[in-house]
């Protein structure tokens, strides 16, 4: 009995030496703070330093951004030279499609050119970035939430604008709208507006814009061809809101009907977000109201956005289990495949994004009929195959739509964490992660990751550039003038992408952006989005009726009280309306 | 007797050590962030605020109003129940029938029943994925396909048609399949630390297999069937990993592919992101954990087992 008690001891003693530790170390772990930087608290801690230093009068002193790139990298060189610091270390989190790599060689390329500038100058300091790469937008968002507590994260996040409002209300991100200000009359007044406004949180800039785009729909021509269908001059009537979704309805079984495809209609797998959301805007319906700050539950238009697409799998033109479907093995070969011949068979329509525009130049997803196996397709091919417009409207009276999610770059509230004296001499790293990303903006790179990727530029310099002949041939001959590296690693993409044919495809598609919509940047959208996730999937597999998902939405939503709050169900589900 | 208790310190003390760390600790930490309004991860911020109950206020009206959470009810009960009664039951033939076998090919034949544990856990998920897959690229598709048993592919996890048996027959064979490796090797290693002279002795007095089993083999290894089975039941409890990824690749289907314990982590990690709900709903497991486990020992006479032995040693 005696030895079972010192075994309790024992184990009380050891548990408690534990928690001690764990107490201590967590109060001796400075917290974060995230409040904004400004040219005063820069310019205060500036005389502090100063007088703590003995060497006060060859110091220079702490920098404070003034609007002047080339002046500000040279200050902010200056300093961290003479605090000893010779090497500056950054890493760059990014995501998205395979062709969109300039997310973070933009910043390599800025980091080169910083270090080039301070070379100029003899100033002793480099930039060293390292970086890592995730496919999937919501996965980096995931990894970067639970790496910042532990001060694993990226100093750079490059991801969806969505994410802004739960990072920086979380006080993740950093706020930068002193910095944006100083840089507005050199470089953000060159910006796009509405894009401009998306990296906002509560009126404060927390992020800068990276890329946009469009979401057309794709219409195969020989498909249409196939079934005897002139479509030279459907996207006027898309346009004119005269051709809807009770027409693509049509179009689509009479394609499967005559055996001209396997399938009318695909789209994106796994969530909801962004490209199924459209259907709202289509219906007429909406996701925010910026009167409320509230989210919307717009229960007539989700309800119709169900019925398409439960309509479109009862009748088989779209697979019951398209959100499970596999992008590389199944969705884009579909989407490119010859109808005859190929192990997939293929789709009237596709629900897709500008960028797949190139991505199917890269990647292996045509199966050559010829030789038995996957390869890219070529420009021309493209255009052969593929013609575009926008996402239709709804019901007659509706209007047409298309959605757009900007990529921000955004820094993260610890930013130069790698760094010696982090501490004292954050202000500064925080100051020239956010120059880095005014180089990055530069025109030409913007205009380079637009072409390769095929996303829109976010300003105005960058879209001018698409229109200048010798800069599109310079491109073309890789004649750019960028880092080794970089050079060395969009080389391939550029080869395959860096067409006439592709920046003309990006000026066609560049009218759609007057008819786009955002999805709100609500710190609970993610959690929306999610649940309609589940619901289209349910609708789709039939395992509910559109109605029944309408409800399971609301009752979702109920049962959280935290959502419950955050959202405003408005409307209810339409009784004399029909699809198709 | 110092000397005693220096010794049973020195040789308890790392384990204790290990258990407090890696046990207990996260258990009341756990038990902790849940009366915090922790989410996102924020430390930071929350670790210090104290919300008394809300947590496990928001859990019960989700619970009581979310049309999921019936469903993840019954699943964890049926999921918990089978899968249990497959690694237990199932461990115990493998044991039996590897015991009997010659030791070289005992030894490859647990090899190969071993293969699902020692395969990391996504790419053994990634097979089963590809396995179940709902469109023709499955395998289990293709293979009925090619047998004329189906004219077009099944999705067993999702389609309605064969919810929520479908889902559950996924997670519970993908589940079985890694757990069973467990009992065999314990019941195994029990078969085998029994005197061979016992079995020797009854082979000779011409006892047949079934009785060699029934009346030696069974009663003496009771208390590894004790362990066995009040493990795996905890084990199955707080499981998520591979039915995770297969409801995340929508092989399963979300509502009827989702235990409690993965409710709890997808709700902590990636739907929500709400650590303190998820504590609660974590700390509500346990609790339903130890209250089974005390059952489940007391029926099964663990008191008895562990009483000191009354003769001298």
């Amino acid at each position: 009995m005696a030895s079972k008690g010192w075994a309790i001891a024992a184990a009380i003693i050891i548990i408690i030496i534990i928690i001690g530790a764990a107490a201590y170390y967590m109060t001796q772990k400075p917290a974060p703070t995230t409040t904004t930087p400004t040219t005063a608290s820069t310019t205060s801690t500036t005389s502090s330093t100063s007088s703590a230093s003995p060497t006060t009068s060859a110091a220079p002193a702490k920098p404070v951004l003034t609007g002047n790139f080339e002046k500000d990298v040279i200050a902010i060189g200056k300093y961290l030279e003479s605090k000893g610091i010779h090497t500056v270390k950054f890493t760059v989190w990014a995501t998205g499609d395979p062709n969109s790599v300039m997310r973070m060689y933009g910043l390599y390329e800025a980091a080169y050119r910083i270090n080039k500038i301070w070379e100029k100058n003899g100033i002793n300091v480099k930039i060293v970035m390292s970086k890592f790469w995730e496919s999937s937008f919501k996965k980096l968002y995931d990894e970067f939430l639970s790496a910042v507590p532990q001060g694993t994260n990226g100093d750079f996040f490059v991801n969806s604008y969505i994410y802004i409002a739960n990072l920086a209300s979380q006080g993740y991100i950093l706020n930068i709208n002193s910095y944006v200000e100083k840089y507005w009359n050199s470089v953000f007044k060159d910006f796009y507006p509405a894009l401009m406004n998306a990296a906002k949180y509560k009126g404060q800039y927390y992020a800068v814009p990276q890329d946009t785009e469009a979401r057309p729909i794709y219409v195969r021509k020989d498909v249409a061809a196939c079934m005897g269908w002139d479509i030279s001059n459907l996207a006027q009537l898309v346009k004119e809101g005269k051709f809807t979704w009770h027409d693509m309805f049509k179009k689509a079984e009479e394609a499967v009907s005559k055996g001209c495809a396997k399938w009318g209609l695909i789209h994106r797998k796994g969530s909801a977000h962004p490209d199924l959301m459209q259907f709202i805007f289509a219906y007429g319906g909406k996701l925010y109201d910026p009167k409320t700050g509230k989210l919307v539950f717009d229960v007539p238009a989700v309800y119709k956005w169900f019925a398409t697409e439960y309509a479109f799998a009862q009748h088989k033109l779209l697979p019951k289990d398209m959100m499970s479907w596999d992008w590389a093995q199944q969705i884009h070969p579909t989407v490119v495949n010859d109808c005859k011949g190929s192990p997939t068979g293929c789709t009237l329509f596709f629900i897709g994004g500008t960028w797949h525009w190139t991505e199917w130049q890269t990647k292996a997803y045509y199966y050559d009929p010829h030789t038995h196996k996957r390869r890219p397709l070529t420009p021309e091919e493209e255009v052969k195959k593929f013609y575009y417009m926008l996402f239709p409207a709804g019901d007659p009276g509706d209007k047409p739509v298309t959605l757009s999610q900007p990529f921000m770059w955004m820094i993260a509230e610890n930013a130069g964490k790698d760094n010696p004296d982090y501490n004292q001499l954050k202000d500064v790293y925080h100051e020239l992660a956010f120059l880095m990303i005014v180089k990055a903006s530069d025109p030409e790179i913007n205009a380079i990751h637009s072409v390769i990727s095929g996303h829109v530029p976010v300003r105005k310099a960058a879209a001018a550039l698409l229109k200048n002949e010798t800069w599109i041939n310079d491109l073309i001959n890789m004649k750019i003038n960028l880092s080794p590296e970089v050079k060395k690693a969009i080389e391939p993409i550029v080869k395959r992408t860096a067409s006439k044919i592709n920046i003309e495809f990006l000026a066609n598609v560049s009218y759609m952006l007057e008819y786009t919509h955002l999805a709100p940047s609500h710190p609970q959208y993610p959690k929306l989005a999610g649940y309609f996730a589940d619901a289209i999937n349910k609708v789709l597999m039939g395992s509910m009726t559109p109605k029944e998902a309408v409800n399971y939405m609301i009752q979702k939503i109920k049962a959280d009280p935290d959502l419950s709050k955050a959202v405003e169900i408005v409307g209810s589900i339409p009784t004399n309306w029909t699809f198709p | 007797m110092k000397i005693r208790k220096t010794s049973l310190l020195f040789f308890l003390g790392p384990a204790l050590f290990v258990v407090a760390l890696f046990y207990i600790i996260p258990l009341f930490l756990s038990v902790y962030i849940s009366f915090t309004p922790m989410v996102d991860w924020n430390v930071n911020r929350y670790l210090t605020q104290f919300i008394g109950l809300q947590n496990y206020e928001r859990l019960f009206h989700i619970v009581m109003y979310d049309p999921d959470m019936r469903a993840v009810v019954i699943t964890t009960v049926v999921f918990v129940l089978v899968t249990l009664v497959i690694n237990v039951f199932g461990g115990l033939l493998l044991a039996l029938a590897t015991y009997f076998m010659d030791e070289k090919m005992s030894a490859a034949y647990q090899g190969l029943w071993l293969l699902p544990r020692m395969t990391p856990i996504a790419v053994y998920s990634l097979l089963w994925y590809y396995f179940f897959h709902s469109s023709g690229i499955g395998i289990l598709n293709s293979i009925l396909l090619k047998l004329h048993l189906i004219d077009h592919p099944i999705a067993l996890g999702l389609d309605p048609k064969y919810l929520p048996w479908g889902a559950w027959f996924i997670i519970i064979f993908v589940n079985g399949l890694v757990g069973v490796s467990y009992g065999m090797i314990i019941f195994y290693s029990a078969f085998k630390s029994i005197p061979k002279e016992l079995i020797i002795a009854a082979r000779v007095d011409g006892a047949s297999t079934t009785r060699i089993i029934r009346h030696i083999l069974l009663p003496l290894t009771k208390w590894h069937f004790t362990f066995v089975m009040v493990w795996q039941m905890f084990s199955l409890l707080m499981t998520y990993a591979q039915t995770f990824l297969l409801v995340e690749w929508r092989v399963v289907d979300s509502t009827w592919g989702q235990t409690w314990a993965l409710y709890v982590f997808r709700t902590a990690f990636t739907t929500t992101k709400d650590q303190g709900l998820a504590a609660a709903a974590s700390t509500f497991l346990s609790i339903i954990g130890i209250v089974l486990g005390i059952i489940a020992l007391k029926a099964l006479g663990y008191e008895k087992m562990i009483l000191e032995p009354k003769g001298d040693i």
